[in-house]
C-alpha cells in the first residue's frame, strides 16, 4: 500500500515537473509572433507579443471571428482596407477609439513601411536610393 | 525682411508711418505670423497683407506650384518613390524624392514617423545661385527650379548649396538631375498632380497651386489651427513644400 502511494506520488511528481515548463514555454511560443501584412502595402507589423503577453488578451478574442487562424489569409480578401477598418472590421473591432487607439490615428504606431519591413527582412535599405 | 535704414527719423518721439510699418512687420516675422513661421511660434500661419500686391509678391508665381506635406498620414508604403523613378527615369542610385523615418524611443504610443522630402523649389533658391553655368534656374513662369542638362558640367557645386540634399548626379544623362514637380512629364502635359502626390493613397503629398486662394494647399496653410512649417527655415531660401500634421 505504502509503495503503491510512493510511486504515485513520484508519478504526480514526475507528470508536475513535465507539465509546467510546456505551460511557461506555451506563454511565449504558442502566440503566433510577429505577423507583417505586405498586402494592400508594404507593411503593417501586428506583434502577437504585445496583445497576448503584454495586454493579456485571449486567441479567442480575435480567432477564428475575426482573424482565420491562419497567418496572412485576411490579406486575400478585398475588404481587407482602411475604410473597413473603420466600418469595425478586422483590426477596427477592437481599434476602434475607445476600446483601443483608433485606426484613423497613429498610423505609423501599426504601419512600419517599407523600411521597417526590409529592416525585419534582414535587407539593407538603400540610403539615399529609391 | 530688413530694417528700412533710409527712412530713420531723428526725432524718435514722432516715428513716421513707414517707420511704424516696418516694426510691426519686424514683430510678426519675429513672432511668426507670416505663412511658414518658425516651428516655435504658436500661432505660425496667420497672413497679415496691407495689400493685394503684398499677397502677390509672396507667391510671385502663376501659377505657385507648392507641395503641402501632411506628416503624419506618411507610412512609408513608398508608392510616390516607385512613381517618380518609373515617371522621370529615376535610376536606382539616384532620386528625387525621399521618405526620412525618425524614431523617438521614449515616446508614449506611436514612436515612429516618416517624413517625405523633395526638392523645396525654393524662391530664394542656393543651388540656382551657385551654378557656374546657369544649368540650374528659376522658371519664370511657375518658379519650379529646373535644370538644363546640356549646360550641366557637373560641378556638383549645387549638390552642396542645397540645404535639403535634393539633388543626385546622374551618370545616365550626364547632369545634375531633380525633382521638377513633374513639369517635364505631367504638368507640361496637363496633368494636375506631380507623380508621387496621384500615388499617395493616403493624403500624405498633396499638390497644389498657392497663387490661387481657393486651392486647398493654399487654406491648408492659411490656417491657424494646426500648425504649418517649412524645413530648415534658417537657410533662408523659401521654400514651396510646407508641412504640418492634419
Amino acid at each position: 500500500m505504502k509503495k503503491e502511494m510512493i510511486c504515485l506520488f513520484v508519478i504526480i511528481l514526475f507528470v508536475a515537473v513535465m507539465i509546467v515548463p510546456v505551460k511557461l514555454v506555451a506563454s511565449e511560443e504558442e502566440h503566433g509572433g510577429d505577423i507583417i501584412y505586405t498586402i494592400p502595402l508594404k507593411s503593417v507589423l501586428f506583434s502577437h507579443k504585445k496583445h497576448v503577453e503584454d495586454f493579456e488578451m485571449d486567441c479567442d478574442s480575435c480567432h477564428d471571428d475575426i482573424f482565420e487562424m491562419e497567418s496572412l489569409a485576411v490579406q486575400q480578401k478585398n475588404d481587407f482596407t482602411m475604410e473597413s477598418l473603420y466600418d469595425g472590421k478586422y483590426c477596427g473591432a477592437c481599434h476602434d477609439g475607445s476600446t483601443a487607439f483608433a485606426s484613423n490615428s497613429q498610423c505609423a504606431r501599426c504601419h512600419i513601411g517599407v523600411k521597417g519591413y526590409n529592416r525585419l527582412m534582414g535587407k539593407e535599405t538603400g540610403e539615399g536610393g529609391h | 525682411m530688413k530694417i528700412n535704414h533710409e527712412n530713420s527719423n531723428d526725432d524718435m518721439n514722432t516715428p513716421s508711418k513707414m517707420q511704424r510699418r516696418e516694426f510691426l512687420k519686424l514683430g510678426f516675422m519675429i513672432t511668426g505670423v507670416f505663412a511658414g513661421g518658425t516651428v516655435l511660434s504658436l500661432a505660425s500661419n496667420i497672413d497679415v497683407f496691407a495689400s493685394p500686391e503684398e499677397f502677390a509678391a509672396q507667391y510671385p508665381y502663376k501659377p505657385h506650384y507648392s507641395m503641402l506635406i501632411r506628416q503624419n498620414r506618411c507610412i512609408d508604403c513608398e508608392l510616390c518613390l516607385k512613381a517618380c523613378a518609373e515617371t522621370n527615369e529615376v535610376p536606382s542610385y539616384g532620386y528625387r524624392t525621399n521618405i526620412l523615418e525618425r524614431i523617438v524611443p521614449d515616446a508614449l504610443g506611436q514612436k515612429r514617423e516618416f517624413i517625405p522630402v523633395l526638392c523645396n523649389q525654393c524662391n530664394n533658391p542656393p543651388c540656382v545661385r551657385v551654378c557656374p553655368t546657369k544649368a540650374s534656374y528659376k522658371d519664370k513662369t511657375n518658379g519650379i527650379v529646373t535644370i538644363e542638362r546640356r549646360k550641366c558640367i557637373g560641378c556638383k557645386g549645387c549638390v552642396l548649396a542645397c540645404p535639403y540634399n535634393a539633388r543626385y548626379f546622374s551618370e545616365e544623362v550626364h547632369s545634375i538631375d531633380k525633382c521638377d514637380f513633374c513639369f517635364d512629364k505631367r504638368l507640361s502635359k496637363g496633368e494636375e498632380l506631380t507623380a508621387c502626390a496621384a500615388a499617395c493613397p493616403t493624403g500624405a503629398r498633396t499638390f497644389g497651386d498657392i497663387s490661387d486662394p481657393q486651392d486647398f494647399v493654399f487654406k491648408m496653410i492659411h490656417q491657424i489651427h494646426n500648425p504649418v512649417w517649412v524645413l530648415i527655415e534658417g537657410a533662408g531660401s523659401k521654400p514651396n513644400v510646407f508641412y504640418m500634421k492634419a
